[in-house]
């Protein structure tokens, strides 16, 4: 008999790659075949898996079809089955995968779409935090401020596709008719979750730059710089100010 | 919460509604992995929390695994318990980890010496971190390893003995798991330490077919079945007045029908109880 822990590998190879030969001759096969047994275990592994991945990105499943997003879904979970039990957190590389799936080449957006709601999800289970207060602004000199590194509410991700994905994900909520205008191109997002409830916002360039170096982890000097460049005319005042009254920036924690 | 009281496992679409109208129900039991994110779930809990005593049911620990628990998630697991300070922990007698994948399933295990001695480290370990003691659920079965030199119950009663862990007797699991497996469910129970057992779940099952063989499926997608319900007034004869909770995960139906099956259970243990004083 194998130990437990090569039973444990050569079960695994028979849920995800079918490879049953090295667990088949440790199952006692009485009425039904040692096949058959596995395929109970393996059907709820992937049906509950697309069910979680589904869950999390339902616009693609909507966009692709229920029928075409389980063999999807069967594909993904053979290439990168989950490293935590906690399935909220399970499909972060689905955009990446969809990107080089070759029967998903046909819909561009598919992969952006999946990104946008891999955002919503993450928004959904961030850690809450304390916004950053003024003071701690006005207590800072001017290279003081400029060296800061501030930490954004960690719902929040920036977002640049050269699709318009909120339209597409809004045309495709419960009770809209999934009309969108792909003419209207290229958009900026932020996501976040402000209080119990999750927010899309457009932003433009200026402002889109200054909260990604930010999210990025960028001095307050960086994340200016770039701001500039991708905005020279930018309101820089108003758009600190802004930062602060959409309590953006939070204690780090 | 009094040994005979009956819950219901409390699922996400029904939250709002507990919190608004406040069912009488004698407690809840909720799957630990569900609220180790740090959105609104968990705080929403926490309000459910100080109006009912609380069950933290794990489904990922994976006590099981060759390669140890994941300290990651035993860390987070023990943090959920001291923020919710429920008044069961459980996990399940089975594995889902193997070479860092999670198998999202309650995977079987042989019974053997070997796995005995894996899993008792694993539980001893778990209760060190979470500070408490932790009740193994037995899982339902739908294959038997040729090496196991242990029946089921035995393996349980070993692995209480060696860590002091509770028992969480899953009585539609053993329904399901003799019904697949061959085997008298009322002679599982009997063979079961009756000392260990701190809780008893109950749930419905789905008929299936595999190659012309009808197999059961333990889906929590109905009704707990009438010999279901026979097994457990058995159980309660002999394991005594103990914590029961009914479980419904799939095609989950309106809040009333858990709790009428819930009453149900609490009339069983209240036969139970009248069958003991006469």
């Amino acid at each position: 008999m194998s130990s437990l822990r090569e039973l444990q590998a050569g079960f695994r190879a028979a849920l995800l790659d079918e490879a049953e030969a090295r667990v088949v001759s440790e199952i006692i096969d009485d009425g039904l075949g040692a096949s058959a047994r596995l395929a109970v275990y393996r059907h709820h592994v992937f049906t509950s898996l697309t069910d979680a991945l589904g869950t999390t990105y339902p616009v693609v499943c909507r966009l692709v079809d229920r029928r075409f997003f389980g063999w999807l879904a069967d594909r993904y979970v053979r290439a990168h089955p989950p490293a935590s039990p906690c399935l909220f957190e399970y499909g972060g590389e689905l955009a990446a995968f969809l990107a080089a799936f070759p029967a998903c080449a046909h819909l561009p957006w598919l992969a952006d779409v999946a990104r946008l709601e891999w955002a919503i999800n993450g928004a959904q289970h961030a850690p809450g935090a304390t916004p950053l207060l003024a003071d701690i602004w006005r207590s800072l000199d001017a290279d003081g401020l400029a060296a800061l590194t501030v930490q954004v509410d960690r719902s929040v991700t920036l977002l640049e596709s050269p699709w318009p994905v909120d339209a597409i994900w809004r045309a495709n909520q419960a009770g809209a008719d999934g009309a969108v205008d792909l003419v209207a191109g290229a958009v900026r997002l932020e996501v976040r979750r402000i209080d119990d409830d999750i927010v899309l916002r457009a932003l433009p360039a200026g402002s889109f730059a200054l909260r990604a170096a930010l999210a990025a982890g960028r001095t307050l000097q960086e994340a200016v710089d770039r701001a500039l460049l991708a905005e020279p005319a930018l309101n820089l005042a108003r758009e600190i100010r802004a930062l602060l009254d959409d309590g953006m920036l939070v204690l780090p924690g | 919460m009094r040994p005979g009281d009956c819950g219901i496992g409390l699922r996400a679409p029904h939250v709002a509604e507990v919190l608004e109208h406040r069912p009488v129900v004698g407690w809840l039991e909720v799957h630990a992995e569900n609220y180790m994110g740090g959105g609104t779930a968990i705080r929403t809990l926490e309000r459910v929390r100080a109006e009912y005593p609380l069950s933290v049911h794990g489904v990922g620990l994976s006590i099981g695994s060759a390669e140890g628990i994941d300290t990651a998630h035993l860390e987070r697991l023990a943090r959920l318990v001291e923020r919710l300070q429920p008044v069961l922990v459980s996990e399940h007698l089975s594995w889902s980890v193997t070479g860092g994948a999670y198998l999202n399933h309650l995977l079987p295990l042989p019974y053997t010496d070997e796995a005995l001695a894996v899993i008792a480290d694993n539980v001893a370990r778990a209760q060190d971190r979470l500070g408490c003691r932790l009740l193994v659920e037995n899982p339902s079965g739908y294959l038997r390893f040729r090496g196991s030199s242990m029946s089921e119950p035995e393996f349980l009663n070993a692995l209480a003995r060696r860590t002091g862990c509770g028992l969480l007797c899953d009585v539609n699991n053993v329904y399901v798991t003799c019904a697949n497996l061959g085997g008298d469910p009322a002679a599982w129970l009997d063979a079961l330490d009756r000392a260990a057992v701190a809780e008893i779940h109950l749930a419905g099952h789905a008929v299936n077919n595999a190659d012309g063989r009808s197999i059961l499926i333990d889906d929590h997608g109905s009704p707990v079945a009438d010999p279901v319900w026979e097994l457990f007034a058995h159980a309660l004869g002999r394991f005594g007045p103990v914590p029961t909770l009914i479980e419904w995960d799939t095609d989950l139906p309106a809040l009333g029908v858990l709790l009428g099956e819930a009453a149900k259970a609490r009339a069983y243990v209240a036969k139970a109880a009248d069958v003991v004083a006469a």
